[in-house]
């Protein structure tokens, strides 16, 4: 009985700063300055450039999840069969550069796609003609896969640890290929791992405005940006409330797909 | 053959760890050079130097910042630890559906999008009437931090072995001893990883201390973002490299120790070992506790210090622009009148608009530009300032007491600080080699030649000024043909474009980025030096286009809810003194509209053109206006086409 008054504080918290905000959200993106009810603020995400925001948001956020998963799926693998005992070392590796503030990252990037920067000053040492990288889709690309990729590879790397020696030696020794063993013990071991992984992506890629404008010279705009406009210049609060709201719809899909495939939090990143 | 392809296989798995070690550390490292480079540009090599690390320990902005950052992460974790561990364990005894439901709720921050948690919680302390500041962000990092923590300590949960505790209790020990003697030492190391999480994710936010901060304080993130605009003080980059190596040397000790036998089943996350209650020495463990506890002391001390020193009633909030002033001058103020300043920034006159109007901090003192004053005054935001407590006021030009008539037009509510204009920056090497003639016009700036070139302003006004003006039309105007045709012309300039920059422009003109760039003539001085400094094989000249520019003016104006009104009358008849004038000037080379100050000046810098041009000249420029909520309304939706494009 008493270890349930131990969750008093939390539950209060919970509903003050999580769910009072979140209605409060709803309540600002169901409503127009007068204070009246309207839908306008979540169908203003059917206009031309919001949609079109939203739509490159979510193509550049598949992009860099796909990315991230490529990228970090086989390096759970490489450090899983390293086996370094020191798994929490491995884990400090990737969780390091967060020390290094995330706009200093994002920036430093600046500096080396530049086009006077740091790569293409290598490119032109080896006499090779200099690219343009900066302020398109790819380099935002980059950013995202960047500052996003230790939240895919501590969970797939935390799935893969705890799939027993014995399973994969028993494949091989009844004759499994590599290949079959990764199809068909790894790769269904490691969905929770994955699925966690691809959420902890996706939804950051998905709302970030940071990234687009730091390596996309604000030229690509994001569902991200339109909303932090929308707040910070435009002051606009119902509309930015009523585009977020649309957000969370992405959101809410996210958290589904982890309650189907990831029910007893064995995915998680940490 | 077999062991061949071991070996190639091998060979291939470190390559590959290799290469994405060099990704996730090469802007580190490049961090790491740029701390040590003499030019504060950041794609110059001007030399070696250590002056950086030195400018870092003795910048009070970055100091203030390093300490909040610090503060705040250390008791957001804490606090997290302590409510998420207590909720953790009450999760664990729940029934099966209130679980599901509370870990549910759990997962949302950290599953919603940062913007919308920020600014959910921006709304909401709005609502219940908090004023954005320290306690705000503390809440707002408890809140996002306390789910890592719940995380961490369940699983640990899940392993103890609840008849110990029982037994524990049956042998007659009181339960929350019972609980610090058997289950906490189970579960200490999935609090003390849900920590150095909570710390980390803390340390690194951004998004959501950007929508929950108030006036007068700053993390790390949100100081480096004000200075993203205007180009990032190298001294910041030294201070991320100490913080780095710091916390590398220190994991570098903890996790040098003598191997313990373990098989790979073992290896969890962060903690060293889920299954393995020894992982975490006992004396690393106490050594933890202990630092924890001396900084619980030193944070709680320097806070009632802090209240107790700002205590006084005479202060003063300042919003300023970014970098807009000589820090020297707030001080010299301080020290004259006992007052204590505190200074905040913002970097647009949008982001600084809806602050003000809604109260949630309360400044005194405010230097908006031109049409943003005109907007604050038809609002019912400022307040008239009484001039007889502002006797400097004589020493500003009546040219640009003149010149503000045009957004207030009694001269009752502004003080000029600064002014300029407008017009394209460009690279004399970089034209010649595109073989472009220099630029006089803004229709320069659609040349097809210099596609890729170009650095325009990004903001909605600024923005439509210059197509607006290559049109012939008046920059403030509100017919909705002419606007639609300028917008069409920015769509048409859109590919030729480099990037929309704010202040970047500076830097990245100077750094050789762009051929041409839109930036405000307040920092050609500082642009031209820097050329110099640097001795680069190119000049950077400025010209105000034929057509016309903006004129702007950047004044000091009292808010309606100002609590110090007399204060702020005393700041502004300290800017006004000619000798202090002339500081600032040199300070952030903004032409000043004091008299006094430009007399002071060498005749060589009277004359420079580019900076005191001649007002007879410019009969085709004009201030902005404020145009009202729905034209306004009408701009932006135009630029987000602009921009969506």
């Amino acid at each position: 009985m008493s270890k349930k008054l131990l969750s008093g504080p939390y539950v209060l918290w919970m509903i003050g700063f999580t769910i009072i905000p979140l209605a409060l959200i709803l309540y600002y993106g169901l409503t127009d300055r007068s204070g009246a009810f309207t839908l306008a603020n979540i169908m203003a995400i059917a206009t031309a450039e919001h949609a079109k925001a939203l739509w490159l948001s979510l193509g550049l956020s598949l992009a860099s999840t796909i990315c991230c998963l490529l990228l970090a799926y086989p390096l759970a693998m490489v450090l899983r069969a390293k086996g370094v005992g020191a798994g929490s070392f491995i884990v400090f590796i990737f969780i390091l550069p967060m020390w290094m503030n995330f706009l200093l990252r994002t920036l430093a990037w600046q500096t080396l796609l530049e086009k006077s920067g740091v790569i293409n000053g290598f490119l032109a040492l080896l006499h090779l003609p200099p690219q343009n990288m900066i302020n398109t889709p790819a380099a935002i690309i980059l950013g995202m896969v960047y500052n996003f990729l230790p939240f895919m590879v501590l969970p797939i790397y935390n799935v893969l640890s705890k799939i027993d020696d014995n399973t994969i030696n028993a494949a091989t020794d009844l004759g499994a290929s590599s290949l079959q063993t990764f199809w068909h013990i790894l790769l269904p071991l490691s969905v929770p791992g994955i699925i966690s992984g691809i959420n902890m992506v996706f939804v950051p890629a998905l709302t970030t405005f940071v990234i687009s404008n730091l390596l996309g010279g604000s030229k690509i705009l994001l569902i991200g940006n339109v909303i932090e406009q929308e707040f910070t210049k435009g002051s606009n609060w119902h509309l930015g409330s009523g585009l977020s709201l649309v957000l969370m719809i992405f959101i809410l899909i996210s958290m589904a797909l982890i309650a189907k495939y990831d029910k007893n939090g064995e995915g998680n990143a940490f | 053959m077999s062991k061949t392809y071991r070996s190639l296989k091998q060979f291939f798995s470190n390559f590959y760890l290799v290469f994405i070690l060099i990704f996730l550390y090469a802007p580190i490292i490049t961090m790491m050079v740029l701390s040590f480079n003499t030019s504060k540009s950041r794609t110059q090599w001007g030399g070696f130097t250590l002056a950086w690390y030195q400018q870092m320990l003795s910048d009070p902005n970055i100091i203030s910042a390093l300490y909040y950052t610090l503060l705040i992460a250390f008791v957001s974790a804490l606090a997290a630890c302590i409510i998420g561990t207590a909720a953790a364990i009450a999760i664990d005894s729940m029934k099966p559906v209130t679980k599901t439901i509370v870990l549910g709720v759990t997962n949302i921050p950290m599953l919603n999008a940062d913007i919308v948690t920020g600014i959910s919680l921006m709304l909401a302390f709005l609502a219940f009437g908090i004023s954005l500041g320290f306690k705000t962000i503390l809440i707002s990092h408890i809140t996002f931090n306390i789910p890592y923590v719940i995380l961490s300590v369940m699983p640990k949960l899940k392993q103890t072995n609840k008849s110990t505790y029982e037994a524990a209790l049956d042998l007659g020990a009181h339960p929350l001893y019972a609980f610090f003697k058997v289950v906490f030492p189970d579960i200490m190391p999935g609090v003390l990883s849900g920590f150095l999480l909570a710390f980390t994710m803390s340390l690194d936010d951004f998004i959501i201390t950007h929508f929950t901060r108030g006036a007068g304080i700053n993390t790390l993130s949100t100081l480096i973002y004000s200075q993203v605009r205007r180009g990032i003080q190298p001294s910041m980059y030294a201070l991320s490299s100490v913080i780095f190596l710091t916390v590398l040397v220190l994991l570098l000790i903890t996790n040098y120790r003598p191997r313990q036998k373990k098989s790979i089943h073992d290896t969890d996350a962060l903690s060293g070992g889920a299954f393995h209650k020894n992982s975490l020495p006992e004396r690393i463990q106490k050594s933890a506790m202990a630092a924890a506890a001396v900084m619980i002391l030193f944070s709680v001390a320097f806070i009632t210090f802090k209240k107790y020193t700002t205590a006084s009633s005479n202060e003063l909030y300042v919003y300023n622009w970014g970098e807009y002033i000589d820090e020297e001058v707030v001080a010299m103020f301080e020290e004259e009148t006992g007052i204590d300043v505190t200074y905040d920034m913002f970097e647009t006159n949008e982001e600084m608009y809806p602050v003000i109007e809604a109260g949630a901090v309360r400044y005194d003192v405010v230097c908006p530009s031109d049409y943003m004053i005109q907007k604050m005054i038809e609002n019912d935001l400022l307040v008239e300032i009484n001039f007889e407590n502002v006797p400097n006021i004589h020493q500003i030009n009546p040219t640009y007491l003149e010149m503000s008539k045009s957004f207030d037009p009694q001269n009752k509510y502004s003080v000029p600080y600064c002014w300029g204009t407008v017009g394209i920056l460009y690279n004399t090497k970089r034209i010649q080699e595109l073989g472009v003639e220099p630029p006089d016009s803004w229709h320069d700036l659609w040349n097809p030649a210099l596609a890729g070139e170009i650095l325009m302003q990004d903001s909605v006004r600024d923005a439509f000024m210059v197509a607006l003006k290559d049109l012939g039309y008046s920059m403030n105007t509100a017919d909705i043909s002419q606007l639609q045709e300028a917008k069409q012309l920015l769509i048409d300039q859109k590919p030729l474009v480099q990037a929309y920059v704010i202040d970047q422009v500076r830097d990245k003109m100077i750094g050789g980025e762009a051929a041409v760039g839109v930036v405000y003539s307040g920092e050609m001085l500082y642009i031209q030096e820097e050329v110099q400094n640097l001795g680069l094989d190119y000049e950077l000249e400025y010209v105000i286009p034929k057509e016309g520019t903006n004129l702007w003016l950047d004044s000091w104006v009292i808010p309606a809810n100002a609590a110090n009104k007399e204060n702020a009358e005393k700041w502004i008849d300290f800017l006004c003194r000619p000798e202090i004038a002339l500081r600032n000037f040199e300070y952030i080379t903004y032409p000043t509209p004091n008299d006094g100050a430009f007399q002071l000046l060498e005749p060589e810098l009277q004359n420079n053109k580019s900076i005191f041009p001649d007002l007879d000249h410019l009969e085709d420029s004009e201030v902005f206006q404020y145009l009202g909520d729905e034209d306004d309304a009408v701009y932006n939706a135009l630029w987000k086409e602009v921009k969506s494009w």
